[in-house]
């Protein structure tokens, strides 16, 4: 499609430092909920190297939340390993997804650019681009750059401070996520055409959530993928054809892949 | 080797995998016809569905405080605002009123 060549393409440095103040917003909520990760940490008796390494090398918050959960509850390191590894299924999906951002790329960028994949500066690239931003790469890594020190700072943080903080639930900050996810969303809206994928999806994941005997991270990737392929089915493709280059192809200038 | 640190090393190099596996994945579909219609749109599936997830095993003040978040995130479209209320919302619900 032509229409992305007009788009205004930014140098790499300056999408990563784009996409590092976008995220900052988030990166409250992030701190917040690595605090209370570091409160969880604390009662599974884990020291601030244990917390600090896991949050640089496993980075992924919920799923290090539900580990550590069942770790705590008296679960084996296996069994606790299995639940976070569920909810960390999404994130191929969205890895994936990111096909466009990734190819041609040098191994250590595509290595440190999935890694650096996380819910909100994946969804945030996403949200910035369907406002018409030329952003890509540089824009998710600047993001997941900010993510990740906040996010390992807040955890040992919370570690270190496990006796003096406040329950996050006591302040409403558990919230903050949710909150977060319902403005992505809606960002996301590209017109009349994703509202019956999403209904399919978020009918699916609710009641297989309600009605399955499953874990709530498959019944999310099962209602993501059904709403997916509800949408590839059902809408003709010519009309979506235009939409869906729009979202899914890199803008063209090859500054974009220069090095920071 | 403690089962703290046999976690953190299966959970890191697992979720690398995970991670990888989906670039591995993503790079051999195709970027044309119903498989890009359908990666298109996923995006916005799985945010629904996760929303989904959260407000089925949610609270009623969640429930209320997340339509409050939906009507503000549709008519402002600003993030920062979106959470504030939210949280602000949730906080005064569970001080001040009994479920």
């Amino acid at each position: 499609m032509q229409v992305n060549h007009k788009r205004q393409s930014l140098l790499p440095k300056d999408e990563f430092k784009s996409g590092l103040s976008d995220i900052l917003p988030l990166a409250f909520g992030v701190a917040i909920y690595g605090a209370a990760f570091g409160l969880l940490a604390a009662q599974a008796h884990m020291s601030e190297l244990q917390t600090g390494i896991m949050g640089t090398f496993v980075f992924a918050g919920s799923s290090q939340i539900l580990a550590i959960e069942r770790l705590v509850s008296g679960a084996g390191a296996f069994t606790a390993l299995i639940a976070g590894m569920a909810l960390n299924l999404r994130i191929l999906l969205m890895t994936g997804l990111l096909r466009k951002e990734l190819a041609g790329r040098p191994l250590w960028q595509v290595i440190i650019g999935v890694h650096l994949t996380t819910d909100e500066n994946w969804a945030l690239m996403y949200a910035a681009r369907a406002k018409g931003r030329a952003v890509g790469y540089w824009y998710l890594v600047g993001g997941g750059t900010c993510l990740i020190i906040v996010w390992t700072m807040a955890t040992v943080f919370g570690v270190s401070f496990a006796q003096v903080l406040p329950e996050p639930q006591a302040i409403g900050m558990d919230f903050a996520f949710t909150a977060a996810f319902i403005a992505i969303l809606c960002s996301l809206w590209r017109g009349v055409q994703d509202l019956m994928p999403w209904l399919v999806s978020a009918g699916t994941s609710g009641l297989l959530v309600l009605f399955a005997p499953i874990e709530p991270s498959w019944a999310l990737a099962l209602g993501g993928v059904t709403g997916a392929v509800f949408a590839a089915m059902l809408l003709p493709i010519t009309a979506e054809k235009e939409q869906v280059e729009s979202l899914i192809t890199e803008p063209k200038q090859q500054v974009s892949r220069g090095t920071l | 080797m403690t089962d703290q640190w046999i976690l953190i090393c299966a959970l890191a190099v697992g979720t690398f995998s995970i991670r990888f596996g989906g670039y591995l994945l993503g790079s051999k579909l195709p970027t044309t016809g119903a498989w890009a219609t359908a990666f298109a749109v996923l995006p916005g599936c799985l945010l629904s569905a996760l929303l989904a997830v959260i407000i089925v095993q949610g609270t009623k003040e969640q429930w209320i405080a997340a339509s409050i978040c939906l009507v503000v995130a549709i008519l402002s479209r600003n993030l920062l605002l979106t959470m504030t209320i939210g949280i602000i919302t949730v906080w005064l619900l569970r001080s001040y009123v009994q479920f």
